[in-house]
């Protein structure tokens, strides 16, 4: 059983019909690149997916469960994380406190465990900063873990909001142009940091134009174009093929 | 009473203590010509009373009773479609949320009763110099205010204009003082008697100069080039500034006109219902929930809803319950959002 | 340094009676008298800035709980004979179950129409506040509601009848309150809140369901209001509609914003400043309004962070130095 299937997922927006019909199906452990030329219809897919858009038909299946259309957050409890195309944090918060909010649906609801601070509570509370400095050390800000996120880089952001999808150890990361709008040397640090995570075992699925990253690091590549499907496979496949070719520069 | 209450007492809604039904612009709707309301004698005056269909001696008089509420309405549809046309403008034009909108109705009629009662000019003049004097206060306030809220977020509108809403208010109670003013006019009790049906000709003169005023800001935003910029400016601000309209022109006015449509309705509805400083309040809040209803910005949604707000606010008040009849708007806004939350039109762009 | 500054403090605010005495003998009552007010009304200021400041959602209908709060206790004080510490009880439950019921659907409606619907909540608790006369009386206001008395059952009771005792107790309801404030608004409540306010998309990502905390904050805001509203009308002795108009709301705009949105100490600083000082001027109450209606406008057009961060600001120059 696929880890993430879509099925004849459909989005219209005032008669542009922008996601049509598309099938995919993401197995546990594979790490897949979602491509195709601007407005194919690739974060509108993401939106629909996790939430942040209603589907107008079609079905999104989690480890075979219906998700279609369940609330972002929901998504996310169920083990589903992303990153969003403009790079998007907290800004008012520190960073240290911006991986911290992600680990929010760890610890279930009690009010009044919340009010009171027991044992536990301070346990998970110094488990969950021992983890969020981790994962600081690991992409590099660990120097700036009381930095207010509005004041970081743009990459410093990106590097965050990464590190902030991984905090809640998700099965299936979905990455929204990771490599976009970074300099060389910040590119080649998130494709190791995705090959990582992939290596300790997490799902990907990327959307990206920066066709390197893509060729270099998928090990199957999936084309939209106009909202529909158009090809897929292997990257030397999908290199080769005349229809991507097409859609990416004309006839 | 004053320094021993707790400190956020008067302001709208509270201050006055000896009027019936001050909270409501209405106030003497449905009162009959107690308390100087000037009025066309009504049939059955008390609250609730029309719940005693055994009161009536003939059908006829029943239908009549229900026509003229229904007519009540129309006359209150139309004070406070005029009144959230201007405000949905604003919003579609200019993404502005102006609480303070109905203190343009306020000074209007405050203007208007200067014009007529203390100056003595003739009706036509003084419901003319309303305007005049609202559009001019209103470049004032752009000018001053509204420029410096306009790129801000709407939080900061809101509390800004709210802020200037109060201002405006009490100022009016400190130099104008909170004993209601009467306009009456010759055309308010001049009762026009059709086989036993009875209208003040005024409610008819509101209607009339009501569907007008429609039908010629209709024409003005179809087809003159300003309305051509308003229009486009509500669908995408930012390719017009590209494109070459004046938004700072076109931004100012809009709000002329808006203002100009607040003070119309109340030169018009001035001599029906008493004048008070803070009638404004409650107004803006009925206009918004009208707004809100017909959809953020939709012109004609606005107007569309606040008829329906007045005249289910005139049968309400009449056969159910006169006292609540002020909490009518929101009940209706809050069902049309729980029913279709985009408003009664649906989403749509621009104005 | 700060720390023994603010044990100074401390004392002083609650020595205040004697120092009161003390100071301007003959003023006493009246002063007093505006420190119960300020001290309620801090309360009330903070429990709205929860909302305002934490949840970043603009509510306008403070005024309307704070209402419900204080004319439940009234009526269950007078009518139904409840004790002190019951009504109260009794109020702060009405309040909470009020804001959450008419929250669920408001918090469904887009900020602008949310906006307008708090209002128009405010409007309608007036409206029936102010009609619904055989419950409320109406514009004759509920009378005669009797002093609290605090004590459980028929034990031994203290009932507070001095000014000093309604002070001591308003005193110790703030203290409540700044615990809970501060309990809700730090760790992980605290971070979700703010993340729904900064970030409302994102909050949706970390698993944060946005409804449910801005939900969360407008009924415990709601619940301390009708608190405070209780402890209102007992020191009163006598709840009219007038207490629970629009003018309370820009009384707390002023406050939240000129004070410091979000920030326990500048709602402190505001609440005194903005309650104390129009009282020490004896403004009329329209002049009163006038004048924060164009401070709340000047301040939230040129800095709307208000008064703390520019204390912060020249505390942090200070630390520089």
């Amino acid at each position: 059983m696929a880890l993430l299937e879509i099925r004849e997922l459909t989005k219209r927006f005032l008669g542009v019909t922008a996601v049509d019909r598309v099938d995919l199906a993401i197995e546990r452990g594979e790490l897949v690149s979602l491509i195709g030329p601007n407005g194919s219809g690739k974060t509108t897919l993401f939106n629909c997916v996790t939430g942040y858009l209603d589907a107008d038909g079609g079905r999104v299946l989690f480890d075979g469960r219906d998700v279609t259309n369940a609330p972002p957050h929901r998504m996310a409890r169920l083990g589903i994380g992303r990153t969003f195309q403009q790079v998007s944090v907290f800004p008012r918060l520190s960073v240290l406190d911006n991986l911290l909010v992600f680990v929010q649906q760890h610890q279930e609801e009690d009010l009044l465990a919340r009010l009171v601070r027991t044992r536990r509570q301070q346990h998970f509370e110094a488990e969950a900063v021992a983890r969020a400095r981790g994962l600081l050390e690991l992409v590099g800000l660990a120097d700036r873990a009381a930095t207010a996120a509005g004041a970081l880089s743009y990459g410093q952001r990106k590097l965050l909001a990464f590190a902030a999808a991984l905090m809640p150890d998700p099965e299936l990361l979905l990455l929204d142009e990771p490599a976009a709008a970074v300099n060389p040397t910040m590119i080649n640090q998130m494709k190791a940091h995705i090959l990582a995570a992939h290596r300790q075992g997490k799902t990907v699925l990327l959307v990206e134009h920066n066709m390197d990253v893509v060729m270099d690091i998928s090990r199957r590549i999936i084309v939209l174009d106009g909202g529909r499907k158009i090809a897929e496979g292997p990257p030397d496949v999908i290199r080769r093929d005349p229809r991507v070719v097409e859609a990416y520069f004309g006839r | 009473m004053g320094a021993s209450k707790w400190p956020p007492n008067p302001q709208t809604l509270g201050t006055a203590p000896a009027r019936p039904s001050r909270s409501s612009v209405t106030g003497c709707a449905t009162q009959g010509p107690r308390n100087g309301c000037p009025q066309t004698p009504k049939r059955s005056e008390r609250p609730g009373e029309a719940v005693a269909l055994l009161g009536y001696a003939t059908g006829a008089e029943l239908i009549f009773d229900l026509l003229e509420q229904v007519l009540h309405g129309l006359t209150l549809g139309a004070m406070y479609a005029m009144v959230a046309a201007g405000l949905a403008l604003m919003l579609g034009v200019a993404r502005l949320i102006n609480f303070a909108h109905g203190e343009f109705f306020m000074l209007g009629a405050y203007a208007f009763w200067y014009a007529y009662s203390e100056l003595g000019l003739p009706y036509a003049l003084a419901a003319l110099v309303a305007p005049a004097v609202m559009v001019l206060f209103g470049v004032v306030y752009q000018r001053t205010v509204i420029r410096a809220i306009l790129p801000r977020s709407w939080h900061v509108q809101l509390i800004a204009t709210l802020a200037t809403s109060i201002v405006l208010t009490n100022l009016a109670i400190i130099v104008l003082g909170t004993q209601p003013k009467e306009v009456p006019t010759a055309l308010s009790s001049r009762i026009l008697d059709v086989g036993g049906f009875r209208v003040a000709w005024q409610r008819i003169v509101v209607l009339v100069a009501a569907l007008v005023m429609f039908w010629g800001l209709q024409r003005f935003v179809g087809r003159t080039r300003i309305g051509r910029a308003m229009r486009a400016m509500s669908q995408n601000r930012e390719a017009c500034a590209v494109v070459g309209v004046d938004v700072q022109r076109v931004t100012l006015v809009t709000f002329g006109l808006s203002a100009a449509l607040a003070a119309v309705a109340a030169a018009l509805v001035s001599p029906l219902f008493n004048i008070f400083p803070d009638m404004g309040t409650a107004l803006t809040l009925k206009a918004f929930a009208a707004v809100v209803a017909g959809g953020f910005g939709y012109v004609n949604g606005a107007i569309a809803a606040s008829f329906l707000i007045g005249i289910t606010e005139a049968l309400a008040g009449t056969y159910v319950s006169y006292a609540y009849k002020d909490a009518i708007a929101f009940v209706i806004m809050i069902v049309v959002l729980l029913w279709r939350p985009q408003g009664l039109f649906g989403r749509r762009i621009g104005i | 340094m700060r720390r023994a500054a603010g044990w100074a403090l401390a004392v002083v605010v609650v020595s205040a009676p004697w120092l009161v005495a003390v100071a301007v003998p003959r003023q006493q009552r009246y002063v007093l008298h505006v420190l119960i007010f300020t001290a309620l009304f801090a309360a009330l200021a903070l429990s709205y800035d929860l909302v305002v400041g934490h949840v970043g959602s603009l509510s306008l209908a403070h005024p309307a709980f704070f209402g419900i709060g204080a004319y439940a206790a009234a009526i269950l004080a007078t009518r139904a004979g409840w004790p002190f510490l019951a009504d109260v009880l009794g109020a702060v439950l009405v309040a909470a179950v009020v804001a959450a019921v008419v929250g669920v659907p408001l918090f469904r409606l887009t900020e602008h129409a949310f906006a307008v619907g708090t209002l128009g909540l405010a409007l309608v608790a007036w409206i029936v506040a102010n009609n619904w006369v055989e419950v409320t009386r109406g514009p004759l206001c509920v009378t005669g509601i009797p002093k609290p008395v605090l004590g459980v059952g028929s034990g031994p009771a203290l009932t507070v009848t001095t000014l000093p005792g309604y002070y001591w107790l308003a005193l110790s309801a703030l203290a409540a309150v700044v615990l809970l404030y501060r309990r809700l608004t730090t760790f992980r409540l605290g971070r979700a809140f703010h993340a729904v306010r900064d970030n409302e998309p994102l909050a949706g990502a970390a698993g944060i369901n946005p409804l449910k905390y801005r939900l969360l904050a407008f009924t415990i805001a709601g619940a301390l209001a009708g608190g405070v509203g209780a402890l209102y009308v007992h020191y009163l002795s006598v709840m009219c509609p007038e207490e629970m108009t629009i003018g309370l709301t820009v009384n707390l705009l002023v406050i939240v914003f000129l004070g410091g949105v979000g920030s326990l100490r500048g709602v402190l600083l505001g609440a005194v400043l903005f309650t104390a000082l129009p009282e020490a001027l004896r403004l009329a109450p329209t002049w009163r309004l006038v004048i924060y209606g164009l401070l709340l406008l000047l301040v939230v057009v040129r800095s709307p962070e208000g008064l703390e961060s520019l204390l912060r600001r020249a505390g942090a120059r200070r630390a520089a130095v």
